[in-house]
């Protein structure tokens, strides 16, 4: 056969995939559009912002790293996003600890679908509604008429209700851990759900025990799922503002606090657009080395 | 016996602290609940006696309704931005192969994942920069980009599940792309959609992270409450919270039934 002979075909393929191509700039271009508009350019704005300076009420363009520096040497600023990184690696950890008993049991204890679809809606229910609520809903617990209070000091346990419950670290915590225990729930979960039941069934052939499966076959392959949820409950949680306001004290303030009065109140807007920026990079740099760490210890199956 | 995965956590310990977790994640909203039916003014127990007046007093309150309303527009307004754009973005994604597709799956699912006030913050600055007054407008640019990446996810997994077979057997018949995609990908995928738009709507009307910072003159019901909350604790909120919070919830369930399934994997989609 010549090149010749097939001429034509190249010509019929080309007009077949510049009509594919025609079709997917349909679907891709509006959201693409969109997404360049209200995501791209607004988050380059911020760095754009952050780099350069106020003068007066006249924002001033520049190219300097002065508002950065200024975030890790100046205090209230250094401070403050040492204690909201402190916050959000306590909250990880301890929605990871408080998840992972109940995501093993979903994995491992319930057998019938069904069921394992309900206690699934019923993790995922408290993780979707209203973050707003669900730290309201601790200030009625803890504040000093809230429920604790009320039940301490009518059975004599305290004469007068306990401040320390309310607009404190504890509280700020505690609240953070609560809205962030169904999101580790979900993210073990889906880990462990992908263990095959033949792994289990060979080892308990092989004469493992229960306890050790679990430590030496269920425990290792969760590790990306507990990793990848704390990872991304951490990011959520030391950008957290709505918790460290209703529950806390004035010196439990976070970083997105300050960022918003300096946005607001105090018109600074390159120092809080260097804040913003700086809670982007973490985050990305926070998901880019979870999905690298997920790939190198991924077990595949 | 047959010892299968779902042995190995069955004991009454595993049970007993997998209902303790799911009691730590219900007991709070119970308890506000309650309270919000208590007669006293103070919040707090014991329980006084029964009432459903705190609901009938917010729902007197103008500040409240107008915000609902406000709040109601809004939603709507990020259901239509999540799937207009979430639909489209979905197809593209599961039909066809271009280059930078793993560039623009990361970026469009990041919302999931990244924390609302960022994304309020850079979208505040950007309307600043450009001299764009904040309004119920620039809330609708927050709230409902970030949930186009939840319309993705759930159309997304319907698309993968329902295959392509049906489509290009229609193809193949003669029926135009546009044909196609009306007549069979479109039911096929209804309920999926409609699943995403009631999720959609759940979390857009009570979002407040992006939200606060997005806000003009007119407010919201999350930030009307905010201010209240803020202020005070009170049946009346109480009320207000647990009202809100009733109506996520049907519309959640609903959304995931409508949806089924694409849930847990959307969650680790990104």
């Amino acid at each position: 056969m010549s090149a010749e002979a097939l001429a034509p075909i190249p010509d019929v393929r080309r007009e077949a995939r510049n009509a594919e191509r025609r079709r997917l700039l349909l679907w891709l271009g509006p959201p693409a559009a969109w997404f360049a508009v209200f995501m791209l350019l607004p988050h380059l704005s911020l760095l754009y912002v952050s780099l350069g300076h106020m003068d007066y009420v006249d924002f001033v363009p520049g190219f300097s790293a002065a508002n950065y520096v200024k975030i890790f040497t100046v205090e209230p600023y250094l401070g403050v996003t040492f204690k909201s990184f402190n916050n959000g690696l306590m909250t990880a950890v301890l929605a990871s600890l408080i998840a992972y008993p109940l995501a093993l049991w979903m994995a491992f204890g319930v057998s019938s679908a069904r069921a394992r679809a309900l206690v699934s809606v019923l993790v995922i229910l408290p993780w979707l509604a209203s973050y707003m609520v669900k730290a309201y809903a601790w200030k009625t617990i803890l504040g000093t008429q809230g429920v604790v209070n009320s039940l301490l000091v009518s059975a004599g346990v305290v004469a007068e209700p306990l401040e320390t419950l309310m607009y404190s670290r504890f509280a700020v915590i505690l609240t953070l851990t609560y809205i962030f225990t169904p999101f580790c729930v979900i993210s073990i979960y889906a880990q462990l759900e992908r263990i095959p039941p033949s792994l289990i069934e060979a080892a308990r052939n092989l004469g493992a025990t229960d306890l050790e499966i679990l430590r030496r076959i269920v425990l290792p392959i969760s590790i990306p799922g507990v990793f990848a949820g704390a990872v991304i409950v951490f990011s959520l949680a030391f950008s957290d503002f709505i918790t460290s306001t209703l529950v806390g004290g004035p010196s439990d303030l976070m970083i997105s606090s300050i960022m918003i009065n300096l946005f607001g109140v105090s018109m600074d807007r390159p120092l809080a657009s260097a804040i913003g920026f700086l809670m982007l990079a973490l985050a990305a740099v926070l998901l880019v080395t979870m999905q690298w760490v997920e790939k190198r210890v991924q077990v595949r199956f | 016996m047959s010892a299968g995965r779902h042995s190995l956590c069955t004991g009454w310990p595993w049970t007993a602290a997998a209902m303790a977790v799911l009691g730590f994640l219900y007991a709070p909203i119970v308890v506000m609940v309650v309270l919000s039916f208590n007669t006293s003014h103070v919040l707090g127990l014991p329980m006084e006696g029964f009432t459903f007046d705190w609901y009938f007093r917010f729902l007197g309150n103008e500040d409240v309704v107008e915000s609902i309303v406000n709040g109601t527009l809004v939603a709507v307004a990020c259901v239509v931005v999540s799937i207009g754009f979430g639909l489209p973005a979905a197809m593209a994604l599961d039909r066809f192969e271009f280059p930078g597709k793993a560039i623009f799956r990361r970026i469009v699912l990041l919302p999931l994942i990244l924390p609302g006030v960022t994304t309020g913050v850079a979208l505040l600055n950007f309307f600043v920069l450009a001299n764009v007054p904040m309004s119920l407008w620039t809330i609708v640019t927050g709230v409902g980009t970030a949930l186009i990446a939840v319309a993705i996810t759930e159309i997304f997994a319907r698309l993968q599940q329902i295959g392509r077979s049906q489509e290009e057997a229609a193809l193949n018949l003669g029926a135009t792309h546009f044909e196609v995609f009306l007549r069979i990908t479109l039911p096929n995928i209804a309920s999926a959609v409609a699943g995403a738009a009631l999720i959609a709507f759940a979390i857009a009307f009570d979002e407040l992270a992006a939200t606060y910072l997005l806000t003009g003159r007119d407010v919201t019901l999350p930030m009307q409450l905010w201010s209240m909350i803020r202020r005070e604790v009170t049946p009346e909120i109480n009320a207000i919270a647990s009202a809100v919070l009733a109506v996520s919830l049907v519309l959640l369930v609903a959304g995931m039934w409508l949806s089924r399934g694409a849930q847990l994997r959307g969650t680790r989609a990104a």
